[in-house]
């Protein structure tokens, strides 16, 4: 059978299984698979009904069997086998026929970061089910009820890589047209068409009625067949029964008015029978499906980025920043953060961004002597467990980019390819197997042309070449290079022409590294933010700049009011306080405790929890002469000394505490800067902190974090669910003398008694602390504990004697 | 659904007191912040109780140790699984990166939240009692004796993967973390 039958719309799909199995005397807990192989005449009077009733696609009895979640008898490959070959008969006994899909549920695990499921341990599943399903026979694989996009994701992969079959996938969404996981119908239809699934809609969620607008949105982002499966309404509960409130005659109404929305497949999910799918059939009958690709011309997919959880058109007629932080390129503190495997210092960077207001984050971990590969998927799916914007995955290491593609949650902005045939032979298929939006460089084998001409005629060629790999124009983001104008006196001319043609002669959406205009000149800032406005004045659509930037920011925000991007001005008007007290135009109002003298109301500031304060008047007691040394010594010091006191005494409770350490934090952030150098590096010691193996729980983790980096102590943070070798080698490289663990679980401190007992064999001279819910001192001391810290102040104090000089620890003791 | 400051201060563990001042002004935009990504979903399912045990299909829960005595003379109970969602948890992470301080806020104001939510799915539920029924209240694997282990049993019997999106890690740790499961006896008058 070829992929063409799921184009010939209407194409009618069966009704529920689970509910016709309900009725024949399945339970709650029930396996229903394996009546595949126990009660087989009731599986095949189900299928027998559903063609009967004009079902031309009837779902084999096999949406749970996988791997991940099917652990009865008889095996599974068995249960797969035979639910097909059921399916099979059923079509076969009938005169109509029909076609069998391989039916693929959810795993029931959640993925990682949500939960501790592995994409590749979920892709494994769905290959294992789908592998038996190809070899039993099916005419295509049906993924259906999908909760989470990343899973989706999984299942789709596993599909066209383990078999050549027509592809149909839905999702079930939530009242609110969300996914479980968050992502709405936009980043369904983003990462389903590029992953070029042959058709592609709803199921389950709720009845015809309520899926009308999402149909709606789906045909306005795609044009590939849409397939919906509603249930019979909302289930109630009536006398201990659960029923469907919507009849056969009413469910087909509902369906023949998705039909008009745009869909072309339609069956029932939960609640429906054979008489619905009858009346379904009935009414589509003579039904035109105005559903046809022809008609329905929509590419929004193809030019839409995606997280996890939210959708971006990279817009033709308006802008968006790309925020450039996390790039290495120039910047030694987060190169040092790459290869240290600092992950916290790479997520605050991206989580400051998202703050600024960028839409996407470029990732960039491109550092000599590191296994970029792996780093680059690393740092991608970190960033992606904090930060719910698309991420531009920005590598010329092909197999770096393919690692990170597969394993990233949504369509990624893909950075980049360029001219030369050898970009373009690695990067495009990368780009039609798992979907993109590509910046296009506009370079090639001879170099960067000097002329706007020499660049469009780049662009045009790369634009060809995408072309034979399925990739409308709609899929690229035409990078023209920006250029040193210090270097080129035309350089900027150039660009702005070029960006203008690409858009005018092309129909292409463009991005452009700004802050490269000033290099090699004085007061880039300045440049910058001019040039910033200029390139967007000639139809830049992505900007790579620093949203940390006040200019930039400002630029882009003062672009939008001025040319009616911004309706009302409500955004400038939102954005201007900021600008103005960042530009000096309005006085900064006067700490709290002005009134005192200024190292006393630094402390008091830290007393009170009062950051802002706190700062200004650390930079106050700076100006009026006051040393950075006893700033810290005669103010900040003893303020947390008075407040860690009231904590151990009862009389500060634990938030209070944090709000002093971070008015403290910002204190200290103040006198940094005005410390020479050298001055600000001394710490009292290192410790390297994790919450354990499988274990996600990490609140506690990060208070000890944020209290021992306030009391002066150089922290390394590993982060959650993190295995002993790896606690083990940043130990080790580290050189670190102390290592703080937490878990909250009584099921995962066997976990924190195998990482003691690791760093105890390998690191004889490295002691262990833990901490967490469920441990008490005697399971500290059980597990081979060095310490027990029952809150992160008691893991201050630890630290403080551990590492205090021998001599005067005698001292005291 | 909102919650108060009293309830997020409780889950703060800050006593007696309330938050003030700066404090409460952080916590009233976290928790509106995490109100708007917070995605309420419950599911419920009615088992008679006997012998000592739910059992349906090929799945069977003990009721035991100390849940067997506060359900002492229960025919029937429901088993209920709720969750404010892993789009919550996506935010507290986030928030987390910057200031533990937040996290702490966030993860208070989750636990207020879930809590709510559970109560509002108990009057659904009440709404199914025939008449002379009456519930006592939840109980949830790890309390007293009752063994987390029971997690299996009672999520699969009410089918929270696909119902709800609750599943369970290696460890029997609920994700999304904001989750409850408990059992809810049935008593007659």
């Amino acid at each position: 059978m070829g992929k063409d039958f799921l184009c010939d719309g209407p194409v009618i799909l069966d009704g529920a299984m689970g509910t016709q199995l309900q009725a024949r005397g399945l339970l709650p807990g029930d396996t229903p698979e394996t009546w595949n192989l126990s009660r087989l005449g009731d599986i095949l009077a189900v299928h027998a009904a559903y063609i009967d009733a004009g079902a031309r696609i009837v779902y084999a009895n096999t949406f749970g069997a996988n791997p991940a979640k099917y652990h009865a008898d008889p095996p599974l490959e068995d249960v797969v086998a035979a639910g097909v070959a059921l399916a099979r008969e059923a079509a076969a006994s009938s005169p109509h026929g029909a076609a069998v899909a391989l039916d693929v549920g959810p795993t029931g695990r959640l993925l990682k970061p949500a939960g501790d499921f592995e994409f590749d341990a979920a892709y494994d599943a769905f290959a294992a089910q789908i592998a038996v399903g190809v070899k039993a026979g099916a005419d295509l694989i049906a993924i259906e009820t999908m909760g989470d996009l990343y899973e989706l994701k999984a299942a789709v992969l596993a599909a066209k890589e383990n078999s050549s079959l027509p592809v149909l996938a839905t999702v079930a969404l939530g009242e609110d047209g969300k996914l479980l996981t968050g992502a709405n119908i936009e980043c369904v239809a983003a990462l389903l068409s590029g992953l070029r699934v042959d058709a592609l809609g709803l199921n389950c969620g709720f009845g015809p009625e309520k899926m009308l607008p999402f149909v709606r949105r789906l045909a306005g982002m795609t044009s590939l067949p849409i397939a919906v499966k509603p249930n019979a309404g909302l289930p109630k509960v009536v006398d201990g029964r659960t029923v469907f409130s919507v009849d056969p005659e009413e469910f087909a109404d509902g369906v023949a008015a998705l039909v008009d929305a745009g869909a072309s497949i339609a069956g029932g999910c939960c609640g429906t029978t054979p008489a619905h799918i009858a009346a379904v059939a009935a009414r589509l009958k003579n039904a035109a499906c105005r559903a046809s690709r022809a008609e329905r011309s929509s590419c929004r997919a193809a030019s839409t980025v995606t997280s996890g959880s939210r959708a971006l058109e990279i817009p033709f007629d308006d802008t968006i920043i790309i925020g450039e932080r996390i790039n290495p390129t120039g910047k030694k503190r987060l190169r040092e953060a790459l290869v240290n495997d600092d992950t916290a210092y790479v997520l605050r960077e991206a989580v400051a961004q998202t703050e600024a207001g960028a839409h996407v984050l470029d990732v960039n971990t491109g550092v000599p002597g590191i296994d970029e590969a792996a780093i680059l998927d690393a740092t991608v799916r970190s960033v992606q467990s904090v930060c719910d914007l698309p991420l531009q995955i920005d590598t010329s290491n092909p197999a770096a980019l393919e690692r990170a593609l597969r394993h990233y949650n949504g369509i990624a902005l893909v950075n980049s390819v360029n001219g030369k045939r050898e970009s373009m032979d690695a990067v495009f298929p990368l780009v039609a197997k798992y979907g993109g939006v590509v910046v296009a460089l506009t370079l090639d084998e001879d170099g960067i042309p000097p002329t706007a001409e020499g660049r469009l005629a780049v662009a045009r060629r790369i634009l060809a070449r995408g072309a034979e790999f399925g990739l409308s124009p709609a899929s690229f983001v035409v990078d023209v290079l920006c250029m040193a104008v210090s270097a080129d006196a035309s350089s900027a001319n150039v660009i702005l022409d070029s960006l203008r043609r690409v858009r005018d002669e092309l129909g292409c959406r463009t991005c452009l590294g700004v802050s490269n205009i000033s290099f090699g000149l004085p007061a880039r800032a300045l440049l910058n933010a001019s040039f910033y406005t200029m390139a967007l004045a000639n139809g830049l659509s992505a900007g790579i700049v620093n949203p940390l930037a006040p200019d930039m920011m400002q630029a882009y925000r003062a672009y939008r009011a001025l040319t009616g991007r911004d309706l009302s001005c409500n955004d400038w008007i939102a954005f201007a306080p900021s600008a103005e007290i960042k530009t000096g135009a309005v006085a900064r109002p006067a700490p709290a405790a002005a009134a005192e003298p200024s190292q006393d109301a630094l402390a008091c500031a830290i007393r009170r929890g009062l950051k802002a304060d706190a700062a200004a008047a650390a930079r106050e007691a700076l100006a009026t002469g006051s040393e950075p040394l006893h700033v810290i010594d005669r103010s900040i010091v003893p303020a947390l000394e008075t407040v860690g006191a009231g904590f151990e005494a009862g009389r500060v409770f634990l938030p209070q505490l944090l709000m002093s350490a971070e008015a403290a934090g910002a204190a200290f952030d103040a006198v940094r800067t005005a410390m020479p150098a050298s001055g600000g590096g001394a710490t009292k010691g290192t410790v390297v902190l994790a919450t354990v193996k499988d274990d996600i729980h990490d609140i506690g983790k990060n208070i000890c974090r944020a209290l021992l980096e306030n009391y002066g102590f150089r922290v390394v943070d590993l982060g959650r669910d993190v295995p002993p070798e790896k606690v083990l080698a940043a130990a080790r490289r580290e050189n670190a003398r102390l290592v703080g663990l937490s878990a909250l679980m009584t099921t995962t401190v066997c976990n924190m008694e195998a990482t003691v007992k690791l760093l105890h064999e390998q690191l004889p001279g490295c002691k262990v602390a833990v901490g967490g819910a469920v441990l008490t001192a005697d399971y500290a001391a059980k597990i081979g504990a060095d310490f027990y810290s029952r809150n992160a102040m008691e893991l201050v104090r630890l630290a403080e004697r551990f590492f205090r000089p021998p001599a005067q620890d005698a001292a005291n003791s | 659904m909102t919650v108060g400051l009293r309830e997020i201060a409780r889950y703060m563990r800050m006593g007696p007191t309330l938050p003030e001042g700066e404090l409460a002004a952080r916590v009233s935009t976290l928790r509106d912040r995490a109100l708007a990504v917070a995605r309420p979903v419950c599911t419920w399912r009615r088992f008679p109780v006997e012998d000592g045990a739910i059992t349906s299909g090929g799945v069977r829960l003990e009721i035991t140790g100390t849940l067997a005595d506060h359900m002492a003379g229960c025919g029937a109970a429901f088993l209920a699984c709720g969750t404010i969602g892993a789009a919550f948890d996506s935010f507290h992470r986030r928030v987390s990166v910057t200031s533990s301080l937040d996290g702490l806020i966030v993860q208070a104001v989750g636990a207020a939240m879930i809590e709510k939510v559970m109560d509002a799915m108990e009057d659904d539920i009440r709404r199914e009692l025939a008449p002379g029924e009456s519930l006592v209240s939840r109980y949830s694997p790890g309390y007293g004796s009752f063994p987390l282990e029971a997690q299996r049993p009672l999520l699969a019997l009410v089918d929270a993967p696909l119902k709800a999106g609750v599943s369970l890690t290696d460890s029997l740790l609920m994700v999304p973390s904001k989750s409850v499961s408990a059992v809810i006896g049935v008593r007659k008058d």
